[in-house]
């Protein structure tokens, strides 16, 4: 699992705990509330940069790529960051984890050569996969790529897809042989989205931000070198990258709700309410505050082992996402619930804070971010009960 | 580091392969043959080769505990394993006590810590008589207290320390009267000590109530092992009926309803696993986070269990409600457990105790 014994560890924790006290900016959360696009984007690459210049931005990629953390020494840094409240690399999300997991695992030589470096440089991604028709059904996409001489001609829209307004690229999925059955006409490529006919809008959601966008596609042209894997496999491609990304994500995601989100909810219980007393008081609270404690040390467990685990099981992916999208929300609601009226006066949050942002309200609304997308709990539920228990499937329609 | 990790996985595996084997011999209700356990070297894992022991951890114990879970097996195992022998390795050696543990690895002799089965402090007590010592109190709930024949009772001294008094069940002064429970896979007994005559009065290594406070520990713990391996049973029932069981024309488990249930049940199991492996490990290795552990893995393993237990019966249907089908086995078991050495909300506070000391900024 790993090589680093438990002397380096310590010695590697304490450098990140000193690197996180003079390095993290200092009322970063202040500074980030009510500011336009522009500084925001401004303020996620110039942390990013920070991260790179200590070799903490991408830890998960191979040496030769800038990475080479072991295993343990990510848990160490994740929590480390957590425990600080480092802001999180909310716009680089998809580029250090799906985009370089996808052209690591299936790009050409060359794809990688152009973008991992990139990347790195502060090229930003986002994901074309949903469409109005094709949410959690991904194979039923309707977004089509025709060949065209040495390239494609893409046509179709996209949907949800988080941070395309400043996106460089993105991982576009596109139909390419509307005959052959719904997984297997589709191939996996790489857009750039300032090629004429893309139209992005963003979608203002129910927390009143606009994360998440609409992308138009029309007469859009893509080069055949472009293409992830073979032609009309894209869906093979997506399943592969998305699968082994989810427990890689998983493992900050947790750290952070353990490590930084826990925290939180404990201070917010240890603070004397309008009459004096505090929630921590009651041992109601104390109750439901161990329930969660517990169920996010499992959760840390869980996701420490799906990445460590070099042949993961058919579902554990999405045990990992279920459990983990579920406990978020129980555990937001929670601290909207102890926050009381206060937490309805929080009116914006901080940006670069994720869903830890202390605004419970927000952040529980928040929370349906991840209970739906990436495949509802619902769709969760069926894929563990078929692919983790073997099941006899649902009747389908076709 | 990793060989030695493959190693123990492999032991592990063999040894849960043996067990579950040995486990589908013996039929419901009856008693797992104590011979074959003694023969199968299980009571004499974490015991030293001086002991005729294999030297091996409470993370090989565990593995045994889990699986007369699965097999809702009735046995002392857990009470002698668990609880006895943990004992005896806590204290300090001598000629009579080593006797003991040899005796109890070679299965010759059943020995209980009267340990009560609601969490609390040794409700027993040594008093100096004219007449000598005496030992007074009453232990309710001690698991497999009337199958025992050497009783190990923790008892306060005079100077105020927790001892274990090592006594035969039978001796004058002493009794064991068996508590009937629900659970017909559990033997439980109340001890009660009338001015009893110790035979003799071992000292722990150390501080004597942090070595009762782990024995509580290790309690909780095997109790969660087997709410896990319970969990295990019931949800593989679960998922086997609804693979075969047509209703309207259809597997059951097929409506989404149903896959749903079971795909709750294999998350939590799933979850519980986790917590389990490391209330081991920390029981293993005397590590400062094992009351936490160990109390996190009791509230939500078992917890789990009584959930799963009875999804199971609902998933089963009318059938499930039935004598015949054994789920109100695993049902009252799993309930049992919960109650067992600190139910989950008595575990939660001792977390929750922690909240206002541990600086959170």
């Amino acid at each position: 699992m790993t090589t680093s014994s438990p002397d380096q560890l310590d010695e590697f924790r304490a450098g990140v705990r000193e690197w996180c006290r003079t390095h993290i900016p200092a009322q970063w959360r202040r500074a980030q509330t009510d500011v336009s696009d522009a500084e925001f984007v401004r303020f996620q690459q110039d942390w990013f940069q920070e991260l790179r210049a200590a070799g903490f931005a991408v830890p998960h990629w191979p040496k030769q790529w800038g990475g080479g953390m072991s295993l343990a020494e990510q848990v160490v840094l994740y929590q480390e960051l957590a425990a600080h409240d480092a802001p999180r690399l909310v716009l680089a999300f998809v580029s250090i984890h799906h985009a370089a997991s996808t052209l690591l695992a299936a790009g050409t030589e060359e794809q990688r050569q152009r973008h991992l470096p990139a990347i790195l440089n502060g090229e930003i991604w986002c994901q074309g996969f949903s469409e109005p028709g094709a949410g959690s059904d991904m194979a039923a996409l309707q977004t089509t790529a025709r060949r065209a001489g040495d390239g494609y001609v893409v046509n179709g829209q996209k949907l949800w897809a988080s941070g395309a307004m400043h996106a460089d690229w993105c991982l576009l999925l596109a139909r390419t042989d509307p005959n052959a059955p719904k997984r297997h006409g589709i191939s996996y490529f790489l857009l750039d989205m300032r090629t004429p006919g893309v139209d992005v809008r963003p979608i203002r959601q129910a927390t009143g931000e606009s994360h998440f966008c609409e992308i138009f596609l029309e007469d859009v042209t893509i080069p055949a070198t472009r293409l992830v894997g073979p032609e009309h496999a894209g869906w093979r491609v997506a399943q592969q990258t998305l699968g082994a990304e989810r427990g890689m994500t998983m493992l900050e995601l947790a750290e952070r709700l353990g490590n930084g989100g826990f925290r939180w909810l404990v201070r917010l219980c240890a603070r004397p309410g309008p009459g004096g007393t505090r929630p921590l008081d009651d041992p109601l609270i104390g109750d439901r505050l161990a329930t969660l404690e517990i169920e996010l040390t499992g959760l840390r467990a869980l996701c420490a082992e799906l990445v460590a685990n070099d042949h993961p099981g058919p579902a554990d992916a999405s045990i990992v996402k279920l459990y983990y999208s579920e406990l978020l929300q129980r555990m937001t609601d929670f601290g909207t619930e102890v926050a009381g009226l206060a937490a309805h006066t929080e009116l914006h949050k901080p940006r670069s804070s994720g869903w830890e942002s202390g605004a419970w309200m927000l952040d529980f609304i928040g929370s349906w971010e991840w209970t739906i997308p990436g495949g509802t709990s619902e769709i969760q539920r069926t894929i563990i009960g078929e692919r983790g228990l073997g099941l006899p499937r649902e009747p389908t329609g076709h | 580091m990793s060989t030695r990790i493959e190693d123990l996985a492999e032991l592990h595996h063999e040894l849960r392969a043996v067990a579950r084997d040995l486990l589908a011999k013996t039929a419901a209700e009856s008693a797992v043959d104590w011979s074959l356990i003694a023969r199968s070297g299980w009571l004499g894992l974490e015991a030293a080769a001086e002991f005729d022991g294999a030297e091996a951890t409470f993370a090989e114990v565990a593995v045994i505990l889990q699986e007369l879970g699965r097999a809702a097996a009735r046995s002392p195992y857990p009470a002698v394993a668990a609880l006895g022998v943990g004992a005896l390795n806590e204290l300090e050696p001598g000629q009579d006590r080593d006797e003991l543990l040899r005796d109890t690895v070679s299965g010759t002799t059943i020995p209980v810590l009267a340990l009560p089965g609601e969490a609390a402090a040794a409700p027993f007590r040594l008093t100096r008589t004219p007449h000598g010592v005496l030992l007074d109190g009453t232990a309710t709930f001690v698991p497999d207290a009337p199958t025992a024949d050497r009783l190990l009772v923790p008892a306060i001294d005079s100077a105020g320390a927790t001892v274990i008094v090592h006594i035969d069940a039978r001796a004058a002064g002493m009794s064991v009267a068996r508590q009937p429970v629900l659970d017909a896979t559990r033997d439980f007994g109340s001890v009660v000590a009338d001015s009893a005559r110790p035979e003799s009065m071992w000292r722990f290594h150390g501080d004597s109530d942090h070595a009762l406070r782990r024995l509580h520990e290790r309690a909780a713990v095997a109790v969660a092992c087997d709410s896990l391996g319970l969990s295990e049973a019931m949800l593989d029932a679960a998922v086997a009926h609804a693979g075969v069981r047509e209703q309207f024309g259809r597997k059951i488990g097929s409506f989404q309803a149903v896959k749903h249930a079971c795909a709750d049940m294999l998350v939590r199991v799933t979850v519980a696993r986790k917590l389990v492996e490391a209330a081991v490990r920390s029981q293993t290795g005397d590590r400062a986070d094992a009351a936490v552990t160990a109390s996190m893995a009791k509230s939500y393993a078992c917890a789990a269990a009584v959930d799963i237990a009875g999804k199971a019966m609902q998933l089963h249907g009318g059938m499930g409600y039935t004598w015949e089908s054994g789920i109100h086995v695993y049902l009252k078991r799993a309930t049992l457990n919960r109650s067992l050495f600190g139910s989950p909300a008595q575990h939660r506070r001792q977390l929750a105790e922690r909240y206002s000391s541990i600086e959170y900024s």
